[in-house]
C-alpha cells in the first residue's frame, strides 16, 4: 500500500463520513430548499453575476426610458369647448387619452421594464448549474421540489429587491405615483410573485434546452403576455378613483392568483423537466 | 494495494462498527436500452451485482460506460428497461435511492464559487446531515486537503477538485459507490486513497457495493467484471 498509516486510519475511522449510519432514508426538501437558497446568496454574494445582470439592465432601461419620455405630459383633462369640433365626438377625444404618459402605462412600463431585467438575470441560476456542472450534484442529492422551492426563494429575493431599488428611482424620474398605497403594494407584490414563477420555470426550460437569455424569451413570451394583461389590468384599478370593491378583487385576486397558480403548477410539473 | 494492509483496515473497520449489521443491497440491471438521437448507446444490458462485490464495467470510448451509471444513479431515465436497488429486499423510491448513493463522475463538478469546506457543508445539508467543523475537517483530511478547505474550489487544481468528489460522495456514507474514471487527475497518492476508499467500501459490515466505470487495467482488478460495453452504431 503506498498510502500513509494514519491517512489509512483516518479513513476507516469516519469511513469517510460525516455520520455514523449509512443513508438509505431521504433528507427532508425543506431544509435542503432553505440550504439552496443559503448557497445561492451566498455564491451571489461572491459572483454578483445574477444582481449586476438585472440591476445593470433596469437602470440603464431606466435612464434610457426616461429620456425617451422626457417630452411627455400626464394628460389631466381637455379643454373640450376650445377644441375645433368640426366632425369631432367625444369616443375621438377619449380615444386620444389612451396612449398618453398616465398612472396605469407608467406602472405597466416599468414592468416591462423589471420583466427584461429579470429575463437577463433570472435564468442565470439554473443555466449556470448546467453550464458548470454542478446540477448533478443537485440532482444526485437534492428532491426536486426543493430545488424548485429554493431557486424559486432566490428569485423573488432577488427580484423583490431590484424592483424595491428601481421603483422609487422610477417613481422619482417619471412622476409616477403610487395612488392608494396598500393597493400598489399588493400590484407590486403580485407583480414580483408573477415575474418570479415565470421567470424560474421558464429558466429551467431553457437551461435544460441548453439555451441563452435569448431562448429564456422567447421560451417565456407566451406565459409573460398573459402576466402583463392581467398587471395592466390591476394598474388600470390602482389608478381608477370609481373602481368598485368588486372590480379591485377581481383585478388585484387575477394578478396574485397568476403567481400563485403558476408556484403551484411548476411545483408539479418542475420533476419532469429537471430530471432527464 | 496489499491485500493484508486492507484486511487490517477492513478489521479496524468492523472493530469499530461491530455492532453494525449487514444488509442485503442489491443492484439489478433489467434490459437496460437507452438512445442519443438516432444513436443506440446500450441495448438490453442486464446484470447484478450485490453487497460486498465491486462491479466493473468496462468498454471502449463512447460505449456507454458514463451513461450506464448515469442511469443506475437514477440521472437518467433508459428509454427501456430499468435498473432496480433493494436493500433487504426493499425497492428504494428515487428519494431513498439519492441518499443511497454517492458518486464520483467527471462530469459532476462543485461549486468553484464555494470553498471546498462550503461545498461540503451544503451538501452535507442537503443529505440531512448537520455538519460541525470538526467533520468537515475530517472529511477533507481523508481525501487529502487538509488545510485547503478554505480556498475558493475555482484554486483548487483538476486532482484536488477529483479528491474533493470523493469527500462528496462519501457524506453520509452512502451504501453504494459509484465511481467513473475513478483515478482521472489524481497522483500516486490519490489513487491510493481511491483504492484505500474502495477497498473499505467493498468490506463495509453494514453493506456496502462499489460500482466501477473504467478502461484501467489496474481498477478493473479491484473486481468482478460485471458489464463488458460494446461501442454501437
Amino acid at each position: 500500500m503506498s498510502g500513509n498509516t494514519a491517512a489509512n486510519s483516518s479513513v476507516n475511522n469516519a469511513g469517510i463520513s460525516v455520520g455514523n449510519q449509512a443513508a438509505v432514508k431521504a433528507a427532508n426538501w425543506l431544509p435542503q430548499a432553505i440550504a439552496l437558497y443559503k448557497k445561492d446568496i451566498l455564491a451571489e454574494t461572491r459572483t454578483r453575476v445574477a444582481i449586476n445582470s438585472v440591476g445593470l439592465f433596469a437602470f440603464a432601461s431606466l435612464f434610457l426610458l426616461t429620456l425617451a419620455t422626457r417630452g411627455l405630459g400626464e394628460v389631466q383633462s381637455i379643454r373640450i369647448l376650445s377644441l375645433p369640433l368640426h366632425g369631432i365626438t367625444l369616443a375621438d377625444v377619449e380615444k386620444a387619452q389612451i396612449p398618453a404618459w398616465t398612472g396605469p402605462s407608467k406602472l405597466g412600463l416599468l414592468w416591462v421594464l423589471l420583466c427584461f431585467a429579470a429575463f437577463a438575470g433570472l435564468a442565470h441560476g439554473f443555466v449556470h448549474e448546467e453550464e458548470a456542472g454542478t446540477g448533478t450534484a443537485l440532482r444526485l442529492t437534492m428532491n426536486p421540489q426543493a430545488v424548485y422551492v429554493g431557486k424559486l426563494s432566490f428569485n423573488l429575493t432577488l427580484l423583490s429587491l431590484i424592483a424595491v431599488l428601481v421603483t422609487p428611482f422610477y417613481m422619482g424620474l417619471t412622476g409616477m405615483h403610487a395612488g392608494a398605497w396598500p393597493a400598489f403594494l399588493v400590484v407590486m407584490l403580485g407583480g414580483c410573485l408573477g415575474l418570479g414563477s415565470t421567470a424560474t420555470i421558464i429558466a429551467v426550460l431553457a437551461s435544460k434546452a441548453r439555451g441563452s437569455g435569448a431562448l429564456f424569451g422567447a421560451i417565456g413570451l407566451p406565459i409573460i403576455v398573459v402576466f402583463l394583461m392581467l398587471l395592466l389590468n390591476a394598474a388600470n384599478t390602482l389608478y381608477n378613483a370609481e373602481a368598485t370593491t368588486m372590480r379591485m378583487v377581481q383585478d388585484f385576486g387575477g394578478l396574485m392568483s397568476f403567481g400563485v397558480l403558476l408556484i403551484s403548477v411548476s411545483a408539479f410539473t418542475f420533476k419532469f423537466v429537471w430530471e432527464e | 494495494m496489499d491485500q493484508a494492509e486492507v484486511n487490517a483496515e477492513v478489521t479496524g473497520l468492523t472493530a469499530r462498527n461491530s455492532d453494525a449489521e449487514a444488509r442485503r443491497i442489491c443492484i439489478r440491471f433489467r434490459e437496460v436500452t437507452h438512445r442519443f438521437g438516432p444513436r443506440s448507446v446500450l441495448e438490453n444490458i442486464s446484470a447484478e451485482v450485490h453487497t460486498g462485490q465491486v462491479g466493473i464495467i468496462t468498454g471502449s470510448n463512447g460505449s456507454g460506460k458514463s451513461t450506464l451509471l448515469r442511469v443506475a444513479a437514477g440521472l437518467l431515465t433508459p428509454m427501456a428497461g430499468e435498473v432496480e436497488i433493494q436493500v433487504d429486499g426493499r425497492t428504494l423510491c428515487p428519494d431513498d435511492r439519492r441518499s443511497a448513493i454517492g458518486l464520483v463522475a467527471p462530469d459532476l463538478t462543485l461549486y468553484r464559487e464555494l470553498t471546498g469546506a462550503e461545498n461540503l457543508s451544503f451538501f452535507a445539508r442537503l443529505r440531512g446531515i448537520d455538519p460541525t467543523r470538526e467533520m468537515l475537517i475530517e472529511a477533507l483530511t481523508e481525501v487529502g486537503l487538509r488545510g485547503r478547505g478554505r480556498d475558493m474550489v475555482s484554486g483548487y487544481s483538476s486532482g484536488m477538485r477529483q479528491r474533493l468528489k470523493y469527500a462528496f460522495a462519501m457524506l453520509g456514507r452512502p451504501p453504494i459507490l459509484m465511481l467513473d474514471e475513478p483515478t482521472a487527475n489524481l497522483d500516486v497518492e490519490g489513487i491510493a486513497m481511491v483504492e484505500r476508499v474502495v477497498a473499505i467500501q467493498k468490506a463495509r459490515p453494514d453493506g456496502g457495493i462499489v460500482l466501477v466505470a473504467t478502461n484501467e487495467p489496474r481498477e478493473t482488478a479491484w473486481g468482478i467484471p460485471l458489464i463488458q460495453l460494446e461501442a454501437t452504431r
